[in-house]
């Protein structure tokens, strides 16, 4: 037929046949619709996919109700339908439309198949639009998950802390009282793997806190010197037992007046000041402080721990940020831990809006640097008072040595095992305790008495330490008296605690298991400046100095003021060679002081430990307390 | 015998055409073949005794800049609104929608059927949310076209209500 067609183009039977056959050739259907009910008669072939016989009229509206919307009335008889699906005689999926014309004054229909793939554009786009749903669901439902985890972890912090708080209490209790030589091991075993244990969990429980988001960073006004000597003083004793020293170095220029979150800094400070203690072994750590090469902002800073230990091979260098993965694993055993503190500075860096990296030689030593984005506050000076770059051994304040002599002290616990605890760490320190079993006592015998401090522990039956802090607070206003300090005792370690603390009217929040020397300092924070009853007597042994070195000496003595609590922990735990090492230093330092006392007492705690005698230590400490709480100055004129 | 004019109407993706293949097919497919325009189906089947024809339209799902055409619902008797339960923006799309039909077309039955629900374990919406809905005056199916549950129901339910709507207002063949 087609052959027909092309050879003989001219001849009129074959064109009729070729109009005939045009709209199926062209994929079209053509109807002549006559009415009334839209009955529509075929012009020409139709194509085969329509399914329809050849010749015969049809009800158009009742083969495609679709048209029923868009045949309105036989005088108005133009434009296109909406598109539509049919399924054609094959079975395949077809989109129609339908389009109306007026010719001559008769009218047809013509439907047209549009093309096949007319749904794929739509329909990718529509995978893409389900696929991105479907990820932000699971994506909030890990959110939640995390927030489950979360809050599973703060009340099993609860449960755990607090028989973990007996256990190493006790065993502190146990270790200061007359032991074997083997019972003495024995406790010391079970006091460093209880403290062990304690880190683990803290660990767990801050790297699930900044995970779940519940971090909040502060904006506060902080000193960057203090923020550097508070996180030196917590691993002082761990770097001095191993014999290693700690410098810190804040360039030149560097602001050190300025706002941030002095806790997380502290915080990845200190992570980072641990595991370089862990992997040195000789030389020693020096934390460095410059502007960030890197971005000129005023405090925009760069931080560096730097260390002379064992180094980290290169293809290792940056899986050290990630949850427990120390170097390998055999590093695990040798030295212990997790490695956990190092993704937990690497997500509050990361949360700080800053950077950490590790540049390293094996056998030689790593720097941990990090940046953070500290704001220089407005009206002071860019450039702090550290006019040169210091480069010394450090100072950290110190408390400790100072006694708790006459302060009167409210303790409120119901638990009998962590009354007997605090009450022995605070045995033979000359202060006055009365004990409450729950909030309602305690705030009657807040009511009869005046106290330095009040010692709240918050989950109480009766009436809990919140509760029973209120209602301290409201006698205190009504009475016209000044406000006590209220530190509050609790296991839980999460962050709202801190805001319900504070609405109670909490001074502070101490976090259970308290050790003897976070007590003890904590309280002696709020130690009166004049005791109410008088020391035992004691005679001032005034020093006199020259007036040029008016600037160090105090700092001099702070310094081993701190040290005392070193000393006493590590004769707790028998660690003489760290007490040979304090001993050494004093006696080196001591007389270019000006204190010839201290030389005297270096050497002989010096001497006294190599021999391991810990009577003479004890005797030796008691004198050197003596000394450091008596010791008054007098500058001589250069 | 009558014939009733029915519309599924949702978001894309959520069933609409699976749901229909159910009911007038018995299939299920995990394929998914975005719909173009509005197909429509026809099932006869009895219901308390008299034969009712099921003229279903199938219409495009709703998406940003394709929203339903509501000249193709204008002579609806009553639909059928469907979301995923899966998807909680299926929900918001599905009130909207509900809105604007009733706009335009009035009062006339509708169930809504919160599809999918062989994938229960994904839902994420809360319970409290069908409550306020039922408080509404809004019928709820939850169904699944893959598993067949309460397809029929959602079907054959629509028209028990479109026919008790309709008992005086009568207007087909
Ligand atoms: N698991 C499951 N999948 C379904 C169900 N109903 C539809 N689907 C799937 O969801 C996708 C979209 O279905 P479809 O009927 O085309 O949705 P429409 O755009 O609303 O017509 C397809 O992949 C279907 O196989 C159901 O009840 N359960
Ligand atoms: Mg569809």
């Amino acid at each position: 037929m087609t052959t027909t067609m092309m050879t003989n183009p001219g001849g009129d039977a074959a064109r009729t046949l070729a109009l005939a056959n045009l709209p199926a050739a062209l994929d079209l259907a053509v109807f002549e619709v006559t009415g009334p009910g839209f009955v529509g008669h075929p012009v020409g072939a139709l194509p085969a996919w329509l399914g329809l016989p050849a010749g015969i009229p049809v009800d158009l509206c009742d083969q495609y109700p679709m048209l029923e919307l868009f045949l309105p009335g036989l005088d108005v008889w133009e434009g296109e339908s909406d598109v539509w699906t049919e399924t054609d005689s094959t079975g395949q999926d077809r989109y129609l439309q339908a389009v109306a014309a007026l010719s001559e004054g008769r009218r047809f229909l013509v439907l047209k198949s549009l093309p096949a793939d007319l749904h794929r554009l739509q329909q990718s786009d529509h995978d893409v639009q389900i696929q991105k749903e479907k990820i932000e669901r699971l994506s909030r439902e890990l959110e939640r998950a995390t927030q489950a985890k979360s809050d599973f972890l703060a009340r099993m912090s609860h449960e755990i802390r607090t028989p973990l708080n007996a256990i190493i209490g006790m065993a502190d209790v146990l270790s200061a009282t007359d032991l074997t030589a083997e019972q003495k091991r024995c406790v010391e075993v079970s006091q460093r793997n209880g403290v062990a244990l304690l880190e683990l969990i803290n660990d767990i429980l801050d790297l699930a806190k900044v995970e779940s988001g519940k971090v909040e960073l502060e904006q506060v006004g902080l000193d960057l010197r203090d923020v550097i000597a508070r996180a030196l003083e917590v691993v002082e004793l761990r770097a001095t037992r191993k014999g290693l020293w700690l410098r810190r170095n804040i360039a030149d220029g560097v602001p050190v007046h300025l706002q941030g979150d002095p806790n997380r800094l502290r915080q990845i400070l200190i992570n980072l000041l641990g595991n370089s203690i862990k992997f040195t072994h000789q030389g020693g750590i020096e934390i460095l402080v410059e502007q960030d090469p890197a971005d000129r902002t005023p405090g925009r800073l760069r931080f560096g721990v730097r260390d002379t230990g064992i180094g980290i091979p290169p293809e290792k260098l940056d899986s050290v940020f990630e949850n427990f993965t120390q170097a390998d694993t055999s590093t695990t055993r040798q030295y212990g831990g997790t490695g956990l503190g190092l993704s937990i500075s690497r997500q509050l860096v990361e949360l700080m809006g800053g950077r950490i990296w590790v540049e390293s030689t094996v056998g030689q030593g790593s720097t941990f640097y990090f940046t953070a984005n500290l704001v220089v506050p407005e009206g002071l000076p860019a450039s702090g008072p550290d006019a040169v770059a210091e480069q010394q051994p450090v100072a950290p304040p110190s408390v400790t040595s100072q006694p708790l002599t006459g302060m009167r002290i409210l303790m409120a616990d119901d638990s009998e095992d962590n009354r007997f605890l605090i009450l022995s760490y605070l045995k033979r320190r000359g202060c006055v305790i009365d004990i409450a079993e729950n909030g309602a006592e305690a705030v009657e015998l807040f009511r009869r008495n005046s106290y330095d401090a009040v010692l709240m522990d918050v989950e109480m039956p009766v009436m809990d330490g919140f509760m029973a802090t209120r209602e301290i607070r409201s006698l205190e206003k009504a009475e016209n008296r000044k406000a006590t300090p209220v530190l509050a005792l609790t296991a839980h370690a999460f962050a709202d605690m801190a805001q319900r603390g504070a609405n109670s009217g909490f001074t502070e929040t101490l976090t259970k298991p308290i050790r003897n020397t976070t007590l003890l300092e904590a309280l002696a924070r709020y130690a009166p400046a004049e005791p109410q009853m008088p020391p035992p007597a004691q005679d001032k042994i005034l020093v006199t100095i020259d007036e040029d070195m008016a600037d160090v000496v105090p700092g001099y003595l702070d310094k081993r003021r701190a040290e005392v609590s070193l000393y006493r922990q590590a004769l707790a735990t028998g660690d003489f060679s760290a007490i040979r090492n304090l001993g050494h230093k004093m006696k080196g330092t001591g007389s270019g002081y000006g204190f010839e006392e201290l030389t005297a007492l270096g050497a002989a705690l010096e001497k006294a430990a190599a021999s391991q005698q810990s009577e003479e230590i004890a005797v030796k400490l008691d004198e050197l307390t003596r000394y450091l709480g008596s010791v008054e100055l007098e500058y001589r004129k250069a | 015998m009558l014939k009733k004019k029915i519309c599924l109407l949702g978001s894309f993706g959520v069933g609409k055409t699976s749901l229909v293949a159910r009911f007038v097919h018995s299939m299920f497919s995990d394929k998914y073949h975005t719909t173009v325009g509005v197909k429509i189906d026809k099932k006869t089947f009895p219901l308390n005794g008299e034969e009712v024809t099921l003229m279903i339209w199938d219409m495009a799902g709703e998406e940003d800049g394709a929203p339903v055409k509501l000249n193709q619902v204008r002579d609806a008797a009553g639909y059928l609104l469907v979301m995923d339960g899966t998807r909680s923006k299926t929900l918001e799309v599905a009130r909207s929608i509900q809105q604007r039909v009733e706009n335009e077309i009035g009062n006339q039955p509708f169930i809504l059927l919160v599809n999918k629900v062989d994938l229960r374990s994904e839902w994420e919406i809360p319970e409290a949310t069908w409550d306020e809905l039922r408080a509404a005056g809004w019928t709820i199916l939850e169904t699944s076209a893959k598993t067949g549950d309460h397809v029929e129901e959602a079907f054959l339910g629509l028209t028990t209500r479109i026919i008790q709507a309709g008992d005086d207002d009568d207007d087909d063949d």
